[in-house]
């Protein structure tokens, strides 16, 4: 019973001394591509306050759907109407923000505040997102996005 | 001779995956539409909660019409504790991004839960994922009409 026992062991710690670092790098890592993901969502904010375009364009996939009160914006329709708008006329500030991970995709759930100016007055709206990029060849893209307002 | 056969040979290994791509989109949407039409519509209305909790992942986000998070355990008692549900799903459209698949569409939910009325029209957008050989439901969208 007693080698049984001892290889029993032996074999347990090696798979533990070997699991350890590998979960600890898988760990390391997906803390690393989440930090990518907020930092591209910052991005996305930064680029539409902007208005660049050519930022816009890198981080959105080209069949991306966006959904905004009820409507369905492709990707042309959302650059075309960044760059009608003139710059920092509306301001959104991100609220927090979580990242989930699945392999090659990426859910990210938020909330936002949108200060709308206007020539007379000034109206805030809050609303939550949900996001799905999705990682390609050229790196993580936004596939979809959309965002419901806070009612309740 | 041999070497026109092994050229021929890796020519076919070759464009085998692009064809088994082109021939698995259709079916592939066809199986996501019929997930969203007759599996989600099925197990809401008739609160099949097996049929959810298989169809649901784990970690599925749900931010409904109001802006308000919900996860699976809520969406499901939502559905559970509903007196009954009607949920229509109109103009679908179905993006492949590998093994990530995008729904968008027109909904409308009629119901009634605690003798109080329901009634939400909108646009939704679906993330199902391929997981372990089954599509699943991540994260789900209702924005409500403006």
């Amino acid at each position: 019973m007693k080698p049984i026992d001892f290889t029993r062991t032996v074999i347990l710690l090696i798979l533990l001394c070997s699991l350890g670092p590998q979960l600890a790098a898988q760990e390391a890592a997906d803390a690393g591509t989440a930090a990518t993901i907020r930092a591209l969502e910052k991005e996305w904010t930064l680029a539409q306050s902007r208005n660049d375009n050519g930022a816009l364009d890198l981080i959105f996939d080209n069949a991306l759907v966006y959904l905004e009160y009820g409507k369905l914006v492709s990707k042309g329709d959302y650059l075309s109407r960044v760059r009608q708008n003139p710059p920092e006329l509306d301001q959104v500030a991100n609220g927090p923000m979580t990242v989930r991970l699945f392999g090659s995709t990426a859910i990210v759930e938020g909330t936002y505040m949108e200060k709308q100016l206007h020539s007379s007055h000034s109206q805030i709206k809050r609303w939550r997102f949900i996001d799905t990029w999705v990682y390609k060849k050229s790196g993580w893209v936004l596939v979809a996005a959309g965002a419901s307002p806070i009612t309740k | 001779m041999w070497k026109w056969t092994c050229f021929m040979l890796m020519v076919f290994i070759g464009l085998r995956p692009l064809c088994a791509q082109d021939a698995a989109d259709p079916a592939l949407r066809s199986k996501i539409i019929a997930l969203e039409r007759v599996q989600k519509i099925q197990a809401v209305e008739a609160k099949d909660m097996k049929t959810l909790e298989s169809m649901l992942d784990d970690a599925f986000q749900y931010v409904g019409p109001d802006g308000r998070l919900q996860s699976k355990a809520d969406f499901m008692a939502f559905v559970h504790e509903a007196d009954w549900l009607q949920y229509r799903l109109d103009a679908l459209d179905v993006r492949v991004h590998q093994n990530t698949v995008i729904v968008t569409g027109l909904y409308q939910i009629k119901g009634v839960k605690r003798v109080k009325r329901l009634l939400n029209t909108g646009r939704f957008a679906d993330t199902w994922l391929l997981k372990d050989g089954k599509w699943v439901l991540i994260a789900s969208l209702f924005t409500p009409e403006p």
